[in-house]
């Protein structure tokens, strides 16, 4: 038997890049997941290649009624929650002066408040021994030019990760977080194309390891958060090729 | 997955409590594993739970590094994972503590590790890794532990440095940090009733109201061993949430 086998897993962002490898392992190795996603072809894609364990969602993070309606349809299909990843996040790449409020209000409200709530309307279902797994990044521990507002989120993100912890402890749910850094998941070559071949041949020249992380890399430390962990609780594992360390 | 076949291990202080979960749990999962320790007792308990596909070695974490090194590279040829969990503790108030307490602790929880891992270098071929075993008292100010703690505060700070001038290797240093883990050691080791007290006060303050299990940190080092390929000069802790919470 396959070491995930009846575990019922919601991954929110899982339609494409970090959640789309862990939707991919976790199914690999014998559980159902739950995905969701924004794009309609992203998440066609993502339940083509997940093939029958997987159900995917249309649903928006930082919408207070998406997050109602993705609650009741996890109901309807698992009963059960034995692991959720709260994954879907953005990026924001403006240099401070240029910040508009509406920015900073969207990236606050997909990155922080959308998990916050996400896992406040999901944890009448979460089983005593779950684990809830937040992705953060190595960003909010440092100062980059143009991510103050990104990583602000994913700082308050963090420290979540810890009260959360604190407070669901008492019923046996432990919520952990997952720091990765640079990790190549074609967003850059999506978003910047006519920068990403110069960003990555620099980051490759500058990081410890000298390479991008591959997605499947930041699966298993998912798994291992949500499932293996189980004398772990308010951590931040960090998938970042030595860069936060060295 | 899951499966570790072929793989070869090295565990120092591999004969109980941590280290001991950690190689039966490889030893179960098909890896070969060279497990050290040092008092008769232990060993002959390490034979009996490893059985006979592993190999246990009487070696002293301090004196004995040559020699295990030749025994690795004799009965392994190479080393995939290199565990250097062995190491002691000592409980003094800062007063009370003496020059030879303060060198025997660090000599066998800061010095041994970082000679054993430089004279296990040419064993390790990229792709490898190495796990330390610290503590969550290097983090913190516990009455008692000012030595221990320090020598696990180095110890952490190598896990960076050793990973910064092996990662051109393919090498990657990371370190476990266990909290309370009820390996049995209090209760060997202290008065029953004193043992009992303490055991029940951290339990009172433990986020999880609980020890952890020496099974559950072996999974961390395993993971960090084998599956955290993009993970290097990390810290994990498996602490019940105690240093976070």
């Amino acid at each position: 038997m396959s070491r995930y086998d009846g575990k019922n897993v919601v991954i929110t962002g899982g339609s494409s890049g970090l959640g789309l490898a862990a939707a991919q392992y976790l199914v690999d190795n014998g559980a159902r997941v739950l995905v969701t996603g924004r794009s309609r072809d992203t998440l066609e894609r993502a339940g083509r290649q997940l093939g029958d364990a997987a159900v995917t969602v249309a649903s928006d993070a930082s919408s207070s009624a998406a997050i109602d309606a993705l609650a009741a349809r996890v109901e309807a299909e698992f009963t059960t929650v034995h692991a959720l990843v709260l994954n879907a996040g953005v990026g924001s790449f403006d240099p401070f002066d240029a910040v508009t409020e509406q920015t900073f209000d969207e990236v606050f409200a997909i990155n922080t408040k959308g998990p916050f709530f996400t896992l406040q309307r999901l944890v009448p279902l979460l089983a005593e021994g779950s684990g809830v797994v937040l992705t953060t990044s190595i960003a909010n521990q440092t100062g980059w030019d143009a991510l103050s507002v990104y990583s602000a989120s994913k700082a308050a993100l963090r420290s979540m990760a810890r009260t959360l912890s604190r407070e669901l402890l008492p019923r046996g749910i432990r919520v952990n977080a997952i720091s990765p850094g640079s990790i190549d998941t074609g967003k850059l070559d999506k978003e910047a194309p006519d920068k990403a071949a110069r960003l990555k041949a620099q980051f490759n020249e500058s990081s410890p390891m000298n390479r991008w992380g591959h997605p499947a890399e930041f699966a298993p430390a998912v798994a291992f958060l949500a499932f293996d962990a189980t004398y772990v609780a308010g951590i931040e594992l960090v998938v970042d090729g030595g860069e936060s360390q060295l | 997955m899951s499966d570790y076949t072929d793989k070869r291990v090295v565990i120092t202080g591999g004969t109980n409590g941590i280290g001991l979960a950690t190689a039966k749990a490889m030893v179960d999962k098909g890896a070969r594993v060279l497990v050290t320790g040092r008092t008769p007792e232990s060993l002959k308990n390490a034979l009996a739970t490893l059985g006979p596909e592993a190999i246990v070695v009487a070696s002293d974490a301090v004196a004995d590094i040559d020699a295990l090194v030749r025994r690795a590279a004799d009965e392994l040829g190479g080393v995939d994972l290199l565990v250097l969990n062995a190491g002691g503790t000592a409980s003094s108030i800062v007063e009370d503590t003496t020059e030879s307490l303060y060198d025997n602790l660090f000599e066998l929880n800061t010095k041994a590790p970082y000679f054993t891992l430089q004279k296990f270098l040419p064993l390790l071929p990229a792709g490898s890794a190495v796990v330390l075993t610290t503590s969550v008292s290097n983090t913190k100010g516990i009455a008692t532990t000012s030595v221990y703690s320090a020598t696990k505060a180095a110890l952490r700070s190598m896990t960076r440095t050793f990973a910064r001038e092996l990662v051109d290797r393919g090498i990657r240093v990371n370190a476990v940090s266990p909290g309370p883990i009820d390996t049995g050691i209090l209760e060997r080791t202290m008065p029953a009733d004193a043992a009992r007290q303490f055991l029940e006060q951290i339990k009172a303050t433990n986020p999880m109201q609980r020890f952890g299990e020496p099974e559950e940190v072996a999974k961390a080092i395993i993971f960090l061993g084998f599956e955290a390929t993009y993970t290097t000069g990390t810290e994990l802790l498996v602490d019940g949430g105690a240093s976070d919470l």
